[in-house]
């Protein structure tokens, strides 16, 4: 039986059986092929067969489809033919029923897709260049280049402003802590910062913190400018040149 | 304070091979899980190796500082971390080398994680999407970012988490231990307060158990060996789509360990 095979980044993602009922291509979860990208539309194209040959036809798609790099409206297909929605690639394949080649050599099975496999770092790499340049937001964010730092406005702590340097920045009376609380029932480990990829997370410890007097729930990621609170020590959080 | 650790690793009711494993090293209070890939029985082996690596690594250099260092230190996390990540490093080009000496383990490779503990810190290095979450005070964080096609592209704000939820291409990773000769290892710190509970597990678990009821099984356990084995359990009740590995580190008292000890001995003399 012919078949369409949904590849992306050369590693093939599905196989669908061609019938007698057209299969969809899109990015809604009833397709036949759905695919999750932003740059795919919900009901994108169709494959079905008329009067015996196969056919593409684009559903008014805001992308396009391509057949062999060529964008079509509707187009006959042939085996081989590669139609190319966003970035994935759907290869027609109508050999699939010829008999097994009688030099004894196995095909080789389609990865399936609970298979994990990797991802070639330069296909990665081109992905995300890609991604940037559709002016879609970039990993780096402005803050990167800015020191974080915590200036104290109330309560007793060893020094009156922080630089965060490290991944983890403790608040507490413990000789471990970065911010170092004085002062009687103070606890050991009151709070934590971590650095995480894309900002600073604060989170509890024996004491709840909050910011701009809300409580925490988890680890919440500090904005420019929050209040933090933990006990009796007022922090301001601040990305400085 | 005393961690108490229980660990499983099941095939699931999918898979014929189980390509997850852990190694746990008591005395060094160093926990390491991994998933392999590669087809056939090569995850099995890159997975074992890539533990056995990180945990003879960190043995190696609590007897000698003079261990070299594999992998570029950083300067924002502790000489321990540092080591940690070396570990895995080092992981990465045996696992490669090994690939690369047989053709037909060509391409396999493993996500590892790994915990270390000493005091009240904790050190975490991973490659891959094996996972560490940290549960405190009711709450549950995921403490590592997956180095998954999916989660990258949420992360760069292409995906929404819904749509890498019901994604097909969860499976691709976008690194991976053996699979070239160098790799980024990603690292993170936590202080650990009594109370808190910390699980290392493979993409088995996470992607047939929920978050909230991950972090209520944890909340409801007696003891963390009965945590793990009624996690692997639920995960095969969702339909064990895959091998599934679980390590949980519960942080208690002293005395209360002594006390649970006691009560456990209760229990078996009465």
């Amino acid at each position: 039986m012919s078949r369409l095979v949904l590849k992306f980044e050369s590693a093939a993602l599905k196989e669908v059986p061609l019938g007698t009922r057209p299969v969809t291509i899109g990015r809604a979860p009833d397709n036949d092929i759905q695919i999750d990208n932003l740059a795919v539309s919900n009901y994108h194209a169709r494959v079905y067969l008329e009067a015996g040959s196969l056919v593409v036809e684009d559903l008014n798609s805001l992308n396009g489809s391509f057949l062999n790099d060529i964008r079509v409206e509707r187009a006959l297909l042939k085996d081989g033919d590669a139609i190319l929605i966003g970035k994935h690639e759907i290869l027609v394949d109508q050999a699939h029923d010829v008999a097994v080649p009688t030099d004894g050599m196995r095909r080789a099975p389609a990865p399936r897709v609970s298979e994990t496999m990797i991802l070639d770092t330069h296909e990665r790499r081109k992905l995300f260049e890609a991604a940037a340049a559709a002016g879609e937001r970039s990993q780096i964010s402005p803050e990167r280049s800015r020191v974080p730092t915590l200036t104290v406005l109330k309560g007793r702590t060893d020094q009156k402003e922080y630089r965060i340097a490290g991944k983890l920045t403790v608040i507490g009376h413990s000789k471990m802590a970065t911010v170092r609380l004085r002062g009687w029932f103070t606890p050991e480990i009151a709070a934590q910062i971590n650095k995480h990829e894309d900002g600073y997370y604060l989170g509890r410890g024996n004491q709840v913190p909050k910011i701009n007097g809300i409580s925490i729930q988890g680890l919440t990621k500090l904005k420019d400018g929050d209040l933090i609170e933990v006990g009796r020590v007022r922090l301001n959080f601040l990305y400085r040149d | 304070m005393h961690i108490e650790a229980g660990a499983r690793t099941d095939l699931g009711r999918v898979r014929k091979n189980n390509e997850d494993c852990y190694l746990i090293e008591p005395s060094l209070q160093l926990y390491v899980l991994s998933d392999g890939m590669g087809g056939e029985a090569h995850g099995e082996v890159a997975s074992k190796l890539a533990v056995q690596t990180v945990v003879t690594h960190c043995r190696q250099s609590e007897n000698s500082r003079a261990t070299p260092i594999f992998g570029e230190s950083s300067p924002e996390v502790s000489e321990r971390t540092n080591r940690l990540a070396s570990a895995i490093h080092l992981a990465n080009r045996k696992v490669f080398e090994t690939a690369a000496s047989n053709s037909e383990q060509r391409g396999m490779g493993a996500t590892v994680v790994a915990a270390w503990i000493e005091g009240q810190r904790l050190s975490l290095a991973h490659v891959g999407d094996s996972r560490a979450y940290l549960l405190r005070a009711g709450s549950m964080d995921q403490l590592t970012a997956d180095h998954s096609l999916v989660a990258e592209k949420v992360r760069v704000g292409i995906l929404t988490p819904q749509e890498a939820d019901a994604s097909e291409m969860q499976s691709v990773l976008t690194r991976a231990v053996g699979t070239s000769s160098t790799v980024e290892v990603d690292t993170d710190e936590q202080i650990l307060l009594v109370g808190d509970f910390v699980l290392l597990c493979s993409d088995g678990l996470t992607r047939m158990v929920s978050d909230p009821e991950i972090a209520s099984t944890l909340l409801t356990s007696a003891t963390a060996q009965e945590a793990v084995e009624r996690l692997v359990d639920l995960a095969n009740d969702n339909g064990g789509v895959d091998n599934v590995s679980v390590i949980v580190l519960r942080v208690v008292d002293k005395s209360e360990s002594v006390f649970r000890r006691l009560k456990i001995w209760n229990r078996h003399s009465g």
